[in-house]
């Protein structure tokens, strides 16, 4: 059987798009009336340096916790969103292990994983595949301390580099091609699949001459074509579907720091409009100009307050700021009234903020500052793990549940042990 | 027991034919016995230390595992580092009796092995290789462009970018190659016709960020582009001017002639040079570099900045200043003042206050009224350049066709029917090897099938050439046998390891030709080719490539020093000029083939202007590195160079355990074993009057952290004396005097890092082996196995007899039979 025909056919079967871009462009919305549930969202925050544990984490459990200076901005969300003490991976290293915030898995230690070192919104993605134009948005900056917070892996390990600013995700989301170029693009896909079906061809002649170490290596050469054929069927129908309207005009990059509520906004619209499913933030560490602050040392530096009572001052107004942009973000997905349903955006989207930096001073990745808003979780309190080394609860607990409470049918994610006891659906 | 155990080891070499049982017997008598006496207690049941445990042992060596155990042994015993000081000592006898006996076995178990797992598995080219291999092939200006932009970041192993086992290809990446094969074939054969030259010109009316449109247009009317800052400040105010009005760049890639109407302007001012900042030493420098819209505001930094044309410019009015350089479609020119103000904010309010309070009666009063920056502008003494015209044509061929064009096509006009010759020879260059004619078919057959779907033959023949960059060939390094029985690497495979090792690219003409022939392999031939390719510029990449993964200067920049503290880093450019000593220095081991020694202790190094400033070495001028003599004891060899104080900061303090394990890590290779679970991390205090020395102390007194800690600590401490760019200090910021003295764990103390590194010089046998395995590993492309440790010795001996030269390394590791075996 000729390949290509084998590989249209099988996508045969992958879901049309069937999304509020295209059904808002029919004439009524009958289309979407049918669907009984809002699609699941996963949105994940992570910053490179924590937060100052000292002035985050509450000192009482439960729901009627007094708020700490940093969770302040979220207070009138306190119903909505749960703060979780005492949760990690149980690693170390550091910066050298914020990588691994999502995965729970160091890259060095993704060979003797199941599924790698994959992190949760590249999980989410794959289970989302081809339903929405962009499977997932990873969004951040690239420049931080030792090249930023790395948050994004897939399954064969690699990491998943992040749209650099408002600019570039505006144009993903909403620029549509003119029609020559269009035709550009359709021939462009035409010279590709001929290109593949070249190379792939060139690869099982050289298979032959390769012994079994070589022939391993040069399998993943032959699932990377697969992968680039489905990508580029994909790419094909969804270059056919026109993208939803801008809400605003082009925006320019500036400084992340300046450009975090316009990322936002956008990640809110693209949720909005269905054009993806999953988003993930990085708030890389340098990335951020601390003279927005009207401060002369950089964020890093200030991380590592050595106590220094007007450092840690000015540590925590740069972290006081993401917990108001947070919070700014959450009164939006409030906002936007879910196509369909009685619900918000913020019922069906599952908001994870955090860090794989536990207190930055010490460099320890543990005690990870993490909090959950929305999502369809019975939230609001704060929760209190255990600290003693062999009841620890592996973060990746609560991932597990994420996870499951999105669709996906798995019983395992990195390091998890099971789901996360005590979170329960709303 | 000193007697049995002689009369053991020398009934063993007396008769090889012992069998067996008579040598587990021989084990179960005498070593075992050692083993309880000297190593059980803390390599046993209730202690792993280093994770080793000894009472398990299994004797006859029956796997890697066992034979890494056993030469372990051996190693640790053979430098007295075993059993630790403290603990009871063998005698000398008894410790010489073991450690023959173990050289016997562990050489025994060698030669019995055979040499099944040290194979280069197929390798894909890393990015750095495939970006040389790009160039090379294509033969193109590669300064404004990088197809690996996007490409995901390669996965290191222990600091090392070309480990064939981990560089993953992905689905992402595949897609990436695609991307950038369509972007480099459009790149280098854009148009067939020669296109027509043409001139732009810039006149008033210039914009430049918002910040500055408005007070300019105060000022003068927009009639000038005014440069106030340095091109690495933290607000870039008034740091990049652009040419707004030529957003969109050059219409094509070509060489374009820049002139430009400049004018130093108030050089000399009488202001507190704090505060109005700006050498008067020196001549304003302006510099000429590209922008293009696609990387975002043309009046911020942007990731390609090579250097189109330098001036300094004169103070005696406006000039016209004149380059010609290559420009690529979509790029304009713009503008920096290199040695600009770091900040001229303050300035700006400075010079304002003193024109308003002496208000000159010529000075219209509404005009003091404006904004304080367009008053400071108009009619204060601001140091800036200001640029009044701007004339840019082109594009120019200095060479036509372009050489890109004759390397690829190979005649002035594309012909269709030579397609198929064309991506015969294009190919085989590209896959090192002569394409065999299925895989000229293959390529044929997608151009036969674009033509089918519309293409002209020109750009049917170019997406023949995109095939090759994506095909495996292309992509992994095969390393391919020999036909013959012999277990070597074919003689195209052999010019790609030699070109990869010392070029970083593909093989040229003469080393394919030479395979071809089958002439590579003789030793002669090896030699004079390593001679002659080290001589080629091309092994600048071998340079950087080995120092990135040997010495992690990759990572310089990673985590950037403090702006506020350490502002001569960012106002000097400072990064590259700490890589290019280090650069020139092994440059220049490597060509005079000096004693490796040289790396721990020199008497020389290569400096500039600016280096030479943080090194308080006074005489040194202008940005040009040369080689000086140095007459201060404390800067010799890599402990005493910038680069290598800086990677081993952390951007913000110096950490000894930082530098330590770097030191152990990378120049002895003897990495220590992570932290242990449970332990207190240490979290810094610097309110008190304790030093990192008191604090570290307190930590090293948990006996679990002492293990390692004592072996770290002392290592690191050495260096305190180095601020974290390397600038020499005897006090901490807080006024703490620095204690740099110490004690390694084998027993020399050292007062300061002068005797440090005489402590090292001790060590040097440690760090030959450590740099000899880092460079037969990147030479190799993959880990290094136990059974690579008979080589190693091989080399390290012959390197010694030949009296330690560092090229002569280089030429041990080609010559020897790993760089030859698939």
């Amino acid at each position: 059987m000729n390949r290509r025909v084998f590989l249209k056919s099988s996508f045969a079967t992958l879901a049309l798009p069937a999304l509020e871009s295209v059904s808002s462009a029919l004439p009524s919305t009958t289309v979407r009336l049918a669907t009984v549930e809002a699609p699941k969202r996963m949105v994940c925050i992570g910053n490179s340096f924590g937060m100052y544990p000292e002035k985050f984490f509450p000192r009482e459990d439960g729901p009627n916790y007094p708020m700490t200076h940093l969770l302040s901005p979220l207070e009138k969300h306190r119903k909505d969103f749960t703060v979780f003490s005492n949760l990690d991976h149980d690693i170390k290293g550091g910066h050298f292990s914020v990588h691994s915030f999502l995965s729970g898995v160091k890259m060095g230690d993704a060979k003797g994983m199941p599924e790698g070192n994959i992190s949760i919104d590249q999980r989410a993605a794959e289970h989302v595949g081809a339903e929405t134009r962009f499977p997932s948005l990873t969004i951040g900056s690239e420049d931080g301390l030792h090249g930023g917070c790395h948050m994004c892996w897939t399954r064969t390990g690699v990491r998943v580099p992040p749209i650099p600013g408002p600019k570039e995700l505006f144009r993903k989301l909403f620029i549509n091609v003119d029609a020559a170029a269009q035709k550009e693009a359709a021939d462009n896909f035409k010279m590709r699949g001929t290109i593949l079906d070249a190379v792939h061809d060139e690869a099982k002649s050289l298979e032959r001459r390769l012994n079994g170490q070589d022939r391993e290596k040069l399998d993943e050469y032959f699932t990377s074509v697969r992968d680039v054929e489905t990508n580029l069927e994909l790419d094909k129908r969804w270059s056919s579907v026109s993208k939803p309207e801008a809400p605003f005009p082009e925006p320019q990059d500036r400084s992340l720091v300046e450009d975090i509520p316009v990322l936002y906004d956008l990640i809110a619209i693209a949720l909005k409009t269905d054009s993806t499913r999953v988003a993930s933030f990085e708030m890389a560490g340098t990335g951020f100009d601390t003279s927005f602050f009207g401060f002369n040392s950089g964020y890093h530096s200030l991380s590592h307050h050595g106590q220094k009572p007007d450092s840690i001052e000015k540590l925590v107004e740069i972290e006081f700021y993401q917990m108001q942009q947070l919070s700014r973000f959450i009164d939006k997905l409030k906002s936007i009234r879910e196509p369909d349903s009685n619900g918000s955006l913020l019922d069906s989207s599952m908001v994870l903020f955090g860090s794989g930096m536990g207190n930055a001073n010490a460099h320890v990745n543990t005690d990870l500052p993490i909090i959950l808003a929305g999502g369809g979780f019975k939230l609001g309190e704060h929760k209190r793990y255990p600290t003693e080394r062999i009841k620890r609860v592996p973060l990746c607990n609560l991932y597990l549940s994420m996870l499951q409470k999105f669709g996906v049918e798995t019983e395992t994610f990195g390091t998890s042990s099971g789901t996360l006891s005590g979170l329960k659906v709303a | 027991m000193n007697i049995r155990l002689a009369v053991l080891v020398g009934s063993l070499i007396g008769c090889s034919s012992l069998i067996a049982e008579e040598d587990t017997k021989a084990f179960n008598d005498h070593i075992r016995p050692f083993l309880e006496e000297y190593c059980i207690k803390c390599h046993g049941p209730d202690k792993q230390k280093g994770e080793r445990r000894f009472d398990t042992l299994a004797y006859p060596i029956s796997d890697d595992n066992a034979l890494i155990d056993f030469q372990d042994m051996l190693d640790l015993l053979n430098l007295g580092d075993m059993p630790p000081e403290d603990e009871e000592q063998p005698s000398s006898d008894q410790r010489q009796a073991i450690v023959d006996w173990l050289t016997q076995e562990v050489n025994k178990a060698y030669e019995s092995r055979s040499f099944t797992g040290g194979e280069t598995v197929l390798r894909r080219l890393n990015h750095r290789e495939y970006l040389n291999t790009i160039n090379d092939l294509f033969q193109m200006d590669m300064s404004m462009f990088d197809p690996t932009e996007s490409f995901p970041g390669e996965r290191l192993v222990e600091h090392q970018d070309n480990i064939g086992d981990t560089l993953i290809t992905s689905g992402y990446l595949l897609n990436r190659y695609v991307d950038a094969a369509d972007q480099i074939v459009e790149k280098a054969l854009p148009f067939q016709d020669k296109p027509e030259p043409q001139t732009w010109n810039f006149k008033g009316g210039f914009q430049q960020q918002p910040e500055l449109n408005k007070r300019h247009m105060v000022a003068h009317g927009q009639r000038y582009l005014n440069i106030y800052e340095g091109p690495n400040t933290v607000r870039r105010f008034g740091a990049y001017a652009p040419l707004y009005e030529f957003v969109d760049g050059v219409p094509e890639g070509g060489v374009y002639k820049i002139r430009t109407l400049a004018e130093a302007v108030n050089r000399y001012h009488s202001f507190n040079r704090k505060k109005v900042q700006n050498d008067p030493d020196e001549p304003m420098m302006m510099r000429v570099i590209p922008a293009n819209k696609r990387f975002g505001y043309l009046h911020m930094p942007q990731p390609f900045a090579p250097d189109l044309g330098t001036f300094a410019l004169s103070d005696d009015g406006p000039a016209w200043y004149e380059t010609e350089a290559w420009l690529d479609k979509g790029f304009a020119p713009r503008y920096n003042y290199l040695n600009g103000s770091m900040d001229i904010r303050p300035g700006f309010r400075e010079v304002a206050n003193l024109v308003i309070k002496n208000a000159d009666p010529a000075i219209p009063p509404k005009d003091l009224d404006e904004d304080y920056m367009a008053v400071a502008i108009k009619h204060g003494v601001i140091p800036h350049i200001r640029i009044h015209e701007v004339e840019v044509s082109g594009p120019f061929y200095p060479e036509w066709p372009t050489r890109t064009w004759m390397t690829i096509v190979g005649e002035e006009v594309f012909n269709p029917k030579k397609t198929r010759h064309i991506l015969q020879v294009f190919a085989s260059r590209a896959y090192r090897k002569p394409a065999s004619r299925d895989e000229v078919n293959r390529l044929m057959r997608v151009v036969e099938a674009r033509v089918d779907q519309g293409s002209s033959g020109f750009e049917a023949m170019k997406d023949g050439l995109k095939a090759v960059l994506i095909s495996p060939a292309f992509l992994y390094l095969e390393e391919e046998k020999q036909k013959s029985k012999t277990e070597r690497l074919g003689d195209f495979g052999l010019a790609s390891r030699l070109s990869y090792f010392l070029w970083g690219s593909l093989p040229d003409q003469e080393l394919l030709d030479l395979a071809k022939r089958k002439r590579l392999s003789r030793p002669s031939v090896l030699k004079s080719q390593m001679d002659r390719m080290l001589k080629d510029p091309r092994s600048d990449r071998f340079i950087s490539g080995f120092l990135d993964s040997w010495l992690t200067l990759r990572s310089l920049g990673d985590a950037p020093p403090d702006r506020n503290k350490f502002e001569v880093y960012y106002a000097e450019n400072l990064e590259d000029a700490m890589r290019m000593e280090t650069e020139m220095f092994t440059r220049n081991a490597l060509k005079e083939n000096l004693n490796i020694s040289c790396f721990l202790d020199s008497d020389f190094t290569f400096v500039n202007e600016a280096l030479a400033e943080i090194y308080g070495i006074d005489g040194i001028e202008g940005d040009n590195f040369r080689r000086i003599e140095l007459n201060d004891p404390r800067r010799g060899g890599l402990l005493g160079q910038a680069s290598i104080l800086t990677v081993t900061a952390n951007g913000v303090d110096t950490s000894p355990v930082l530098r330590g394990v770097w030191l152990l890590e990378n120049l002895l290779g003897t990495p220590p074993s992570p932290p242990p679970p449970d332990v207190e991390p240490l979290d810094p205090d610097i309110r008190g009057a304790e030093s990192i020395r008191d604090q570290l102390n307190k930590h090293r007194e948990t006996q679990a952290c002492y293990e390692c800690h004592r072996k770290i600590d002392p290592l690191g401490f050495a260096l305190e004396n180095f601020d974290p760019i390397g600038r020499w200090r005897s006090k901490y910021d807080d006024r703490i005097e620095i204690d740099a003295s110490g004690q390694l764990p084998s027993g020399e103390s050292f007062n300061d890092i002068v005797e440090f590194k005489k402590a090292m010089l001790e060590k040097k046998d440690a760090f030959t082996r450590a740099l000899t395995k880092k460079m037969l590993s990147y030479a190799l492309g993959r880990r290094l196995e136990i059974s690579d440790r008979p080589e190693i010795d091989s080399i390290l001996e012959t390197l010694e007899e030949n009296g330690d030269g560092f090229r002569d390394l280089v030429y041990l590791i080609i010559s020897s039979e790993s760089f030859a075996s698939p």
